[in-house]
């Protein structure tokens, strides 16, 4: 019988950068393990506490000029995918990015322009939101003139108007407005398009036009009642709240909605000091909104009623009295893989109310912008948000997301503009999967709980209805936090394969960086697969010898 | 670098010499700090004798061992990298000093060897029941097989006893040495630094570790080394039984840079040794595929290996593997060639853990009082280096490899009382004893002139059989 040739066991180790699934789930496409790795690894790299922060912020802000923003408000899908999540919580990654941020904030640091010559061509944007102010800063770091002109009296979008105060102080987004304009963006405030200024006057000043219109106009529930006073949209209710100009809601009031806005309408009408019950039609499984929202609007005495919609608002004079309301069971799931609500017939009741807020769905408002309009309520545009040479879109107008989704919009269709007028090769779209979750070996990290934020007590938030609920975590929790990061996919220097090898197929690199500790000499290597084996973060990988 | 400054050696700073309040000698006292590089064997057997004559002589010290290696990891990653073979004299001398290895350390006892050539094999009972042999896994065994955590691995249970004896196991790797005010200072890789009284390296001679010594020991000339092949093959117990049974195989066949290859079976597993110059993939296909290799496993087929390595093994002992405040131990200092290197390490670490109690930890108590005891070892592979040159010429030539077969055959059938070719093999292949004793017992009158017997019986009875066909290829 022939043996087989022993070689043929043999593997040698190959070192590839794989995606964590923190980046593949941030909406923002940021390098979450690579600032966070540039700060877990400083002492590796040489760099003092205070250079490793400033290299993770311009990393962060490579993508998001908003972190002390986001690390506030992101429902932080980054997190879900955590290899973490499964030994002892995922990766505080939002609390990170907020004490980054807001570390940025108190540095006084500053966006980092990308190219000094100054284009010839002069952007305008319609919209001060995420989106528009995104897109601006990436143009505006690129060396073009951008004007960005927005209907409010107040830059941020949704992250202005559509925050409670107590999620987002208003300082904090001003603070990160204010880096973008210091590039050099002009912000022509209270200048609605199709208002103060035309269509056609905006296209004769700018060679190119961006949409970030958001989606400002609510949905109504379409049921008897509904029209007349004491009814709001959830975000025209916000809006009021973020104006200072709240609306008198009486003693009990009711929310409609399952998303992040109806809860948001919710805890900030709690802290008017009315009853607040919380309608929606499916269950606590299938809400959209945060789940730490909706644990405080839980804890600040919000009633949430699953499987309940409204069918009728009754009115007394022109005041409403009560909802009618019909229970509802979940049946087959639906386009979304959402379970579909099917109405009990003959289930209706009566809730008290003096106020209802309905937070369900909204749509872009076209109003004085017909001309740029697409013919359909929902912008459909072309990879990178462009629809053509010299319109380009981003953000909620393309289909309702979260702020940081926005973000990314702004910055893909400022990279795919920027190629296009200065004939550069396209970026391309990087759709890779993430590393798989059994190539993380998560027994060779120690245990660390993870991070809590401190916050503010129920009767504290109730009693002070501005205060901020959440608060920033320390930075002996930041530095603790970063090292729990199991670096998936990149080498962060544990040496294990240094330490194992008997062959020396490694060496210590003698200027690390960040991901690169070891060179690794093949002709060393004995192909005993030690390495590959207990290479924790799997940025080893087997190939065959020869 | 800061390293300069710090790397001032204790003859350059006699101020710091003599400051130490203990007269001139460097020695431990209470709450002296000894630094141990390397959880091996011979550093936790350092350790356990340090701690033992410390605790004896009313001194006081504390032990820190570096080890940031995982022994209870599965596969080549948590095993120390050797055949596995600690002889029952070993075991018993070990209990004696309070190390009692558990039964689920000891794999299986090795009653007999079988030696393979091309011309046949034999078959040879334990010469003496005391010279037994017993097989251990370093690690959580091999790939593939049954986890049988750290009860189950022997480096991982002398690391276990050396921490329940006191002394602290520092899980971080070392990444440099330096002096510190003529005191040895470990910096780990986190940036830590510790300054101890003692630093005793036992780092063996498969880690990067050894690297650390050019410029602060310049004595001190890390050991030649060798690299051999390891590997486990896993067979079933029916299968194990049948083919192996409760032996170890030993193969001398002229096979070129072949040195010596060993088959031991342990659980359900069969560990290969193989020892050769320029061991690589080549010579490892070729050994495989003997006709001698194969017939040892089920319908002949040899299967894939479940795990393998190639680790280095000592072959020309370190150079001054002392110093003031610094001593080498186990295979990066003087090992014994080949075989037996646990028990070598045993013996080394004792007389540096002796020395350093009841002498000094200077250059001149290690030279005085540690090196007699590795000279012997190094004299003895001098012994070694002859015998494996009469044992490779043995491989080459087969009419001698006759007389051997013969010679043994005849001791294992008859049941002689002497059985000088047996007894000198057995030992040749355990390493249950000191070369000098394998030579000095082929010097016994009878040997020779059996062998004499044996060569000419043995190749004329082939002659006869054979006549003119028998071929002469030698």
């Amino acid at each position: 019988m022939k043996t087989a040739s022993f070689e043929r066991v043999l593997a040698r180790p190959k070192q590839s950068e794989r995606l964590p699934p923190c980046g593949a789930g941030c909406a923002t496409g940021a390098d979450i393990r690579g600032w966070i790795g540039v700060i877990a690894q400083r002492r590796k790299l040489g760099l003092w506490n205070a250079e490793a922060f400033s290299r993770a912020w311009r990393m962060v802000t490579e993508v998001n000029p908003f972190p002390a923003t986001l690390g506030r408000i992101c429902p932080h899908p980054c997190e879900a995918g955590c290899n973490r999540a499964g030994k002892d919580g995922a990766v505080a990654i939002n609390a990170l990015e907020r004490f980054l941020g807001d570390w940025g904030l108190r540095q006084r640091l500053g966006l980092q322009r990308l190219e000094e010559d100054p284009k010839p061509e002069s952007i305008g944007v319609i919209g001060a939101g995420p989106a528009g102010l995104s897109f601006a800063y990436q143009m505006a770091r690129r060396g073009y003139r951008v004007t960005v002109y927005e209907r409010n009296a107040k830059p941020g979008g949704m992250l202005q108007y559509g925050i409670p105060e107590y999620r987002l102080p208003e300082d904090i987004l001003a603070a990160e407005v204010g880096r973008i304009l210091a590039l050099g963006v002009e912000l022509k405030l209270g200048t609605g398009i199709g208002r103060e200024v035309s269509v056609a006057e905006l296209k004769a000043q700018h060679d190119i036009l961006f949409l970030g219109i958001g989606a400002l106009r609510a949905r109504m529930l379409d049921i008897p009642g509904e029209v007349g006073g004491s009814v709001w949209t959830g975000t025209e209710y916000l809006a009021s709240i973020n104006r200072g100009e709240p609306p008198a809601l009486g003693a009990e009031v009711i929310v409609v909605g399952g998303g992040n806005t109806a809860i948001d309408a919710a805890r900030s009408a709690r802290r008017s000091g009315a009853r607040v019950t919380l309608l929606y039609r499916r269950t606590r499984q299938e809400m959209p909104a945060i789940a730490a929202e909706v644990e405080d609007a839980l804890a600040e005495g919000v009633t949430l009623t699953f499987l309940a919609a409204p069918v009728r608002v009754d009115r007394m004079g022109t005041e409403v009295s009560s909802i009618v309301v019909q229970q509802m069971l979940l049946g087959e799931p639906d386009a979304s893989g959402r379970r579909r609500p099917v109405p009990v017939v003959g289930s209706e009741y009566q809730l008290p109310a003096s106020a209802l807020i309905a937070a369900v769905s909204q749509e872009p408002d076209w109003e004085g912008l017909e001309e740029l309009a697409p013919g359909a309520n929902w912008i459909q545009s072309a990879q990178h948000g462009r629809i053509d040479d010299a319109l380009w879109a981003g953000g909620d107008a393309l289909g309702l997301g979260i702020a940081g989704l926005a973000i990314a919009n702004g910055c893909r269709a400022a990279e795919a503009l920027h190629a296009q007028l200065r004939k550069r090769e396209q970026p391309v779209s990087r759709a890779r999967a993430a590393i798989a979750g059994n190539a993380i070996k998560s027994n060779f990290y120690s245990d660390l709980p993870r991070a809590v934020a401190p916050e503010v007590s129920v009767s504290d938030r109730l009693a002070a209805p501005g205060v901020e609920v959440r608060g920033t975590i320390s930075e002996a929790q930041f530095l603790k936090e970063v090292e729990r990061c199991f670096s998936c996919g990149l080498c962060f220097g544990c040496e294990q394969c240094f330490m194992y090898c008997n062959g020396g197929g490694f060496s210590r690199l003698e200027e690390p960086m960040p991901g690169t500790y070891f060179a690794l000499k093949h002709d060393a290597c004995e192909g005993c697969r030690k390495c590959i084996e207990l290479c924790p973060c799997g940025y080893l990988s087997a190939e065959p010898m020869g | 670098m800061a390293l300069v400054q710090r790397t001032a050696r204790p003859s350059d700073n006699l101020a710091g010499y003599f400051a130490g309040g203990e007269a001139s000698r460097l020695a431990l006292s209470d709450g002296s700090r000894v630094g141990v590089i390397g959880g091996g064997p011979a550093g936790t057997f350092f350790t356990h004798f340090l701690l033992r004559l410390a605790a004896a002589v009313d001194l006081d010290v504390a032990v820190d061992i570096y080890e940031p290696r995982n022994f209870a990891y599965q596969g080549p990653a948590g095993c120390n990298h050797c055949g596995g073979i600690v002889s029952e004299s070993l075991v018993q001398l070990l209990a004696t000093e309070g190390i009692n290895l558990p039964p689920s350390i000891v794999r299986r006892g090795i009653e007999s060897y079988v030696l393979h050539m091309d011309i046949g094999n034999v078959r040879i009972e334990t010469p003496l029941h005391e010279k037994r042999i017993a097989a251990v896994f370093r690690g959580n065994g091999p790939r593939v097989s049954e986890p049988i955590g750290a009860s189950g691995s022997f480096d991982g249970y002398l690391l276990e006893l050396a921490a329940s004896s006191g002394a602290k196991v520092v899980r971080k790797l070392v990444n440099e040495i330096s002096w510190d005010g003529g005191r040895p200072q470990v910096t780990s890789s986190d940036g830590a630094t510790a300054t101890y009284d003692l630093l005793a390296v036992a780092a063996g001679v498969n880690s990067q570790a050894l690297q650390l010594f050019g410029e602060v020991a310049p004595q001190y000339h890390s050991p030649k080394t060798l690299k051999t092949f390891i590997c486990e093959f896993k067979l079933s117990p029916e299968a194990l039984d049948r083919h192996i049974g409760p032996s170890m195989h030993v193969f001398l066949l002229d096979i070129p840079r072949l040195e010596f290859a060993a088959l031991i079976p342990k659980g359900e597993f069969l560990t290969l040794c193989l020892l050769g110059h320029d061991v690589d993939n080549a010579l490892i296909d070729t050994f495989l595929s003997a006709p001698e290799v194969k017939a040892c496993f089920p319908d002949g087929a040899v299967p894939s290996p479940v795990c393998h390595c190639f680790p280095r093994v000592n072959v020309v002992a370190a150079a001054r593997p002392y110093g003031d405040r610094i001593v080498w131990i186990g295979d990066s200092g003087v090992a014994r060639l080949y075989k037996d290197g646990i028990g070598s390490a045993y013996r080394v670490a004792k007389a540096a853990a002796k020395t350093v109690v009841h002498h000094g930890v200077a250059d001149e108590d290690f030279r005085r009082h540690f090196w007699p005891a590795c000279k012997r070892i190094d004299n003895d592979n001098s012994i070694a280096k002859v015998i494996f040159a009469v044992s490779g010429l043995i491989q080459k030539l087969r009419f001698l490899r006759r007389g051997v077969l013969r010679m043994t055959a005849n001791e294992q059938r008859r049941q002689a009382r002497r059985r000088h070719m047996s007894t000198v093999l057995w030992d040749l292949f355990t390493g249950s004893a000191p070369y000098r004793e394998v030579l000095s017992r082929s010097f016994h009158p009878e040997f020779p002139a059996m062998l004499c017997w044996n060569l000419i019986a043995g190749n004329a009875v082939r002659a006869r059989r054979n006549g003119s066909e028998e071929p002469s290829h030698e």
